[in-house]
């Protein structure tokens, strides 16, 4: 660096800022200021600009090798699921007295719910058990109180809905409780009606949830207002309610 | 009345991605060659050339897999644009100990060819693009290039602001001096 550059970089620090309007009304007037009486920071600001022009008008270029034989094998292989949506367990087969589910989707749903990694939705039907519903709203509203601001833009929200950064939860809701024992005692009595292999694949999905909501608990004793814990309580909790809402639908669909 | 150019796409892609959501692969094709320019230009800048294809192919897997999630809210592309950006940032905290292995060496850009050029600029600017310093590359791409504002980038990133514009100018700084011959 030399002597010019390190008597001028209090004024260059700034000039980003400068060029996307960040800086308050008189952080802008002074570098204006200066910028009138340097001509070497004028010339910064003037190839930062540049710079900046060129970014934003880069074009994309496709890939060297197309990558679609890749996908397309990817896309059609059991463990990637066979059709869009292989992360939802399907609501179809209502003409079938038993309810069954390709290998890929069983496969597909199993894996997913087993990872528990995020971006599991479950489509909701109409029909849910009245409590339920009441437990799944309960749910919402812990996560709708997290803080947003107004000038919050929508990806932000977005991202913001994204994170775990809940209020906490309580650890017992007795609404919540009774809607799951309803619901499971429903599946019980239903379950005769359900392909074992669908069976199977509720069970080991409902245990797995399970495992997770008692070691996010179990945690949350230790660390009470660890956000990260909370909302992983939240959404195992929701997607417990939700695999069970979906099985008991089930059981009366095949009816 | 006759439809825009624009309009005419545009539809074209809704119904392609109404039927890909059914199980049509070819539409999803139609839609993969459509949006793989962008999508892969976002990896490339984001986690270098050497990681690009491979992600992008699992962008691509994992918006077949939720396409039964899009609700058509917003345009099919922003929702792309979102879906994999997610996929981007979770491949970069899966590799963020082995970046904190690498060199964050602004001088990187040393070696990177001088004075390009005409017809190479393009390519010496994304050459240049990728010898930057991770942290200050990837801001750089998402807020000079896709158009990203500091707090959508401390979002995403778990950054703070303050980090995200310091590190936007670092990058502008080094990209200029490496380019000055624009």
């Amino acid at each position: 660096m030399t002597l010019h550059e390190a008597l001028h970089e209090e004024w260059t620090d700034k000039l980003s800022d400068f060029l996307d309007d960040e800086l308050t009304p008189e952080e802008r007037y002074a570098v204006e200021s200066h910028l009138q009486g340097c001509a070497s920071c004028a010339a910064v600001l003037e190839e930062l600009k540049q710079v900046v022009a060129r970014a934003r008008t880069l074009e994309g270029r496709p890939p060297r090798a197309d990558l679609w034989p890749e996908i397309a094998a990817r896309i059609d292989r059991n463990q990637e699921g066979a059709r869009p949506g292989a992360d939802v367990l399907p609501m179809r087969a209502r003409a079938a007295r038993r309810v069954t589910f390709t290998m890929p989707q069983l496969a597909a749903a199993s894996l997913l719910i087993a990872a528990m990694s995020g971006g599991l939705v479950w489509s909701l039907r109409d029909r849910m058990v009245n409590r339920s519903a009441e437990a799944s709203r309960s749910i919402s509203s812990v996560e709708s109180s997290r803080p947003t601001s107004p000038e919050t833009s929508p990806m932000e929200r977005e991202a913001l809905a994204e994170r775990p950064d809940v209020v906490p939860v309580a650890l017992a809701d007795a609404q919540y409780d009774a809607a799951v024992a309803d619901l499971e005692r429903a599946l019980k009595q239903g379950r005769g009606r359900l392909d074992p292999a669908t069976i199977t694949i509720v069970e080991h999905n409902l245990q797995t949830i399970d495992e997770a909501i008692r070691q996010a608990r179990e945690a949350l004793v230790a660390d009470p207002a660890n956000t990260y814990l909370s909302g992983h309580l939240v959404e195992a909790r929701r997607r417990k309610l939700d695999l069970l809402r979906r099985a008991t639908a089930l059981t009366s669909e095949s009816d | 009345m006759a439809l825009s150019g624009e309009t005419l796409v545009r539809n074209g892609i809704e119904s392609d991605v109404a039927l890909a959501a059914r199980g049509d692969s070819s539409a999803f094709e139609r839609l993969y060659r459509t949006h793989v320019t962008r999508i892969h230009g976002l990896t490339r800048r984001m986690l270098g050339s050497h990681m690009a294809d491979e992600v992008t192919q699992d962008i691509f897997v994992r918006t077949w897999q939720k396409l039964g999630q899009f609700r058509g809210e917003s345009a099919f592309s922003t929702w792309l644009h979102r879906l994999a950006l997610n996929v981007v940032i979770e491949r970069r905290r899966a590799f963020a100990v082995q970046r904190g292995r690498m060199a964050d060496d602004p001088s990187a850009l040393d070696h990177v060819t001088v004075a390009p050029a005409r017809a190479d600029l393009r390519v010496d600017f994304e050459a240049a693009m990728e010898q930057l310093p991770v942290g200050a590359r990837e801001i750089f791409v998402l807020h000079d290039v896709e158009g990203h504002k500091h707090r959508e980038i401390a979002v995403l990133l778990g950054i703070t602001s303050g980090t995200s514009k310091r590190q936007l100018h670092r990058a502008r700084m080094l990209m200029r001096k490496h380019l000055g011959g624009l």
